[in-house]
């Protein structure tokens, strides 16, 4: 499967390795140029540019990729990626990191967005469980 | 009118602190708390601390209420998904937002958002200040109603006649500076690229005049 990871920070870098690794082709888009240089030193496909625009998403095969996912550091950025790559390239599978759970109400459909995941929430339903009397 | 201003920067404080003078009741959106310093003394409106992503702080400041929504933080994306929360989920007739970055543009216009302040704005009108002087008067008559104002004549006017700029009753030429030297023109005279030509124009022709002079002029 043709995979797109906008954002090669720690998440979206251990996500493109394993996914790579098992055997997908995957695409990292990154907007620093230094850090992009770095993963493509790591020896994946990497992309530089500003993942909300469409031809940075075209560029790296947004019209053949199957998933996306949005792992910047910024949830407005991953909703505008969601949105461009929803929009513009109808990627079947969009998933989007929630920062902040306080933004976690924005995530879905409206903003392209098929399964958001928020690490603070998943963290907070493990303490819950593990608390509940 | 209730107005939101997302960002107490120093764009949303001045806008806030004229809305406010004039009677609107605003309510100002700052993950920072120290923006509100730059609040003039005695201000009525509301400042509240946090994001303007934020539902239980967007509801707090009676969204659903409010008649105009403004993004102004500095930041592209937090303006733009929080403009387009204010118009489609909290339904906020007049939502206006500032647009740095000229490559988002198209997702603005996608989303219908009127934008604000965008570098592609100011570059335009400093490259019109820098090739035509702005076209602001430079004396005014009467009260109001007629000005003096003074251009170069860009190079697709040169060989024009003085007689084809003037409109009866709305634009006349009445000098041409070149090379130094001061002249009064005769319908016949012919104009040059780099020519300073002095204008009296009408106030309400001084559009029409800025369009002979810069076809880019919109």
């Amino acid at each position: 499967m043709r995979i797109l990871v906008a954002g090669g920070g720690s998440l979206g870098l251990q996500a493109a390795q394993r996914l790579g690794a098992d055997g997908h082709d995957v695409t990292i888009i990154e907007l620093s140029s230094a850090r992009a240089s770095a993963i493509r030193q790591l020896g994946l496909a990497t992309v530089r540019g500003d993942a909300a625009v469409a031809a940075t998403l075209e560029a790296a095969g947004a019209l053949r990729a199957q998933a996306l996912i949005a792992c910047t550091a910024s949830d407005e950025e991953n909703l505008l990626i969601s949105f461009v790559a929803k929009r513009h390239f109808a990627i079947h599978r969009v998933v989007a990191l929630v920062n902040r759970a306080e933004n976690a109400w924005l995530f879905g459909e409206s903003w392209g967005v098929d399964a958001a995941v928020s690490p603070t929430a998943a963290l907070l339903s493990m303490i819950e469980q593990e608390s509940s009397p | 009118m209730q107005v939101i201003i997302m960002g107490c920067g120093r764009s949303g404080s001045a806008l806030a602190s004229r809305l406010e003078t004039e009677g609107d009741v605003v309510t100002l959106l700052d993950p920072d708390e120290s923006a509100a310093d730059r609040l003039p003394v005695g201000f009525k409106g509301r400042f509240i601390h946090g994001s303007g992503t934020s539902r239980t702080l967007l509801e707090d400041a009676d969204i659903a209420h409010a008649e105009a929504f403004v993004a102004l933080s500095p930041s592209d994306s937090a303006n733009i998904v929080a403009a387009r929360t204010a118009r489609d989920h909290y339904r906020v007739p007049r939502v206006f937002s500032r647009l740095f970055d000229p490559a988002r543009a198209p997702i603005y216009s996608e989303l219908g958002i009127a934008t604000v302040g965008s570098v592609q704005t100011n570059v335009n009108r400093v490259h019109h200040l820098l090739h035509h002087r702005g076209l602001e008067p430079e004396l005014t008559f009467g009260n109001g109603e007629t000005m003096l104002v003074r251009s170069f004549i860009p190079d697709y006017l040169g060989g024009r006649r003085v007689a084809e700029l003037n409109v009866a009753g709305e634009i006349q030429v009445v000098e041409i500076g070149r090379a130094g030297h001061s002249s009064v023109p005769e319908g016949t005279s012919v104009l040059q690229p780099g020519d300073f030509v002095s204008f009296i124009v009408a106030s309400g022709s001084l559009g029409r005049l800025r369009s002979f002079l810069d076809r880019t002029w919109s």
